[in-house]
């Protein structure tokens, strides 16, 4: 089984094997130091009141962590919970035996945020983009929301032999003098309209997600784990043509903190969050981008209009 | 007696060239700022009253007395809307 730098302690061999391999197959290079406390427990797992949530997202409610540090995040499916505790390495999960049943689900609707969330001990900041590399080796990152076109994009860029990281899920981190872009390895999931623009072949069903999945190998890309951003888009979809307007430091950054929402979650890590979005501002050339059909034809069009 | 006031803990600032953007962690919300609103806002850590603010302007920007207290009126009207703001003391 591959290595993973993520430990998982557990009192059920099953469910820690099945971790481990979900990390595994994440091949995520985070810090060492890192761990997942996991205790399977058929005791009532207590939901928070809504007066105690801070956050929401779907199935998953935020409170505040012990002391009113940190976070602790209730997944709604099934019956599970997670305390990321302010400055500790370890989060500390309870799983109910109906969340162990339905553990694909589970480690992709709420460890995957437990993890998002411990790995902000790290200073790794989640940020919901797509990463690539160009054929001139440049780093790129494509922001938005779930309908910005961030993963029919990354497919296409893939399938045009850029070097693709994620379609969805960056974790920005400063690296020597530079901020650095660190990717889980997934594979790129379109939805139907993706799929059929894309007009490609092969790519596996994705359970309970309603869309198809595509490794960038699948696409004569390459897998690429670390991005040195260069250029940072804004996507939204658009028409026919394709069309790029340059934003200004203070509007990137807005835009940054929009796709990156868990920078308002908690206050010991809030500045540091921020100061990497801006950072990121300092060092890529940043667009708000409508992506349009002609960039089935001409991939390489996003490189005309961002330089 | 003059009000001073703070900026509010649940802000966090961002400087990007001289402009800024404020998160507000407690409402969620987040702002642009022009350049003059971030060194305000950057004064704001410490307890200012009106006249510590307006003084600030004329140092830093060629103005005159009733531009400035005009622009700080404008500036707490509009940070207290947001609560960007709290009451620190009276000075």
């Amino acid at each position: 089984m591959p290595s993973t730098s993520i430990a998982v302690r557990c009192n059920d061999p099953a469910v820690k094997t099945a971790l481990e391999s979900w990390l595994a197959a994440l091949t995520l290079d985070a810090p060492a130091g890192l761990a997942l406390d996991v205790a399977v427990t058929t005791a009532a797992l207590t939901e928070p009141t809504p007066g105690e949530t801070v956050f929401t997202q779907p199935d998953v409610r935020f409170t505040r962590g012990p002391g009113g540090r940190g976070v602790a995040l209730f997944w709604e499916a099934a019956p599970a919970m997670a305390e990321v505790p302010a400055a500790q390495a370890t989060a500390a999960v309870r799983l109910s035996p109906a969340a162990v049943e339905r553990l694909e689900l589970c480690t992709r609707t709420f460890l995957m945020v437990v993890l998002i969330m411990l790995l902000r001990r790290v200073r790794w900041y989640h940020l919901h983009a797509a990463t690539a590399i160009d054929p001139q080796g440049r780093g790129w990152l494509i922001a938005g929301n779930a309908h910005a076109g961030k993963s029919t994009t990354a497919a296409l860029l893939a399938a045009s032999g850029w070097r693709v990281g994620t379609d969805d899920a960056a974790f920005l981190a400063r690296g020597s003098n530079r901020i650095i872009v660190h990717t889980c390895r997934a594979p790129i999931a379109l939805r139907d309209g993706g799929y059929r623009l894309l007009a490609r072949q092969g790519g596996v069903d994705l359970p309970g997600r309603a869309k198809v999945g595509y490794w960038p190998e699948d696409l004569g890309g390459v897998w690429t784990p670390l991005v040195d951003p260069q250029i940072v888009i804004f996507t939204a979809v658009g028409e026919d043509r394709t069309t790029a307007q340059p934003l200004d430091r203070r509007g990137a950054l807005t835009e940054l903190v929009r796709w990156s929402a868990w920078v308002m979650l908690e206050p010991d890590v809030a500045q540091s969050h921020l100061d990497v979005l801006s950072g990121l501002t300092a060092q890529a050339r940043t667009f708000r981008v409508r992506l349009g059909r002609d960039l089935f034809a001409q991939p390489n069009r996003l490189i005309e209009l961002t330089t | 007696m003059s009000q001073r006031y703070q900026r509010h803990p649940d802000l966090r600032l961002a400087d990007v060239e001289g402009d800024g953007v404020v998160l507000h962690l407690g409402t969620r919300r987040y702002f642009s700022v022009t350049e003059s609103g971030l060194i305000l806002m950057q004064a704001l850590e410490t307890p200012r009253s009106v006249a510590d603010l307006v003084q600030l302007l004329l140092e830093r920007y060629e103005v005159t007395q009733a531009e400035a207290e005009t622009s700080i009126r404008q500036f707490l009207d509009t940070c207290r809307t947001a609560e960007l703001l709290v009451v620190a003391d009276e000075g």
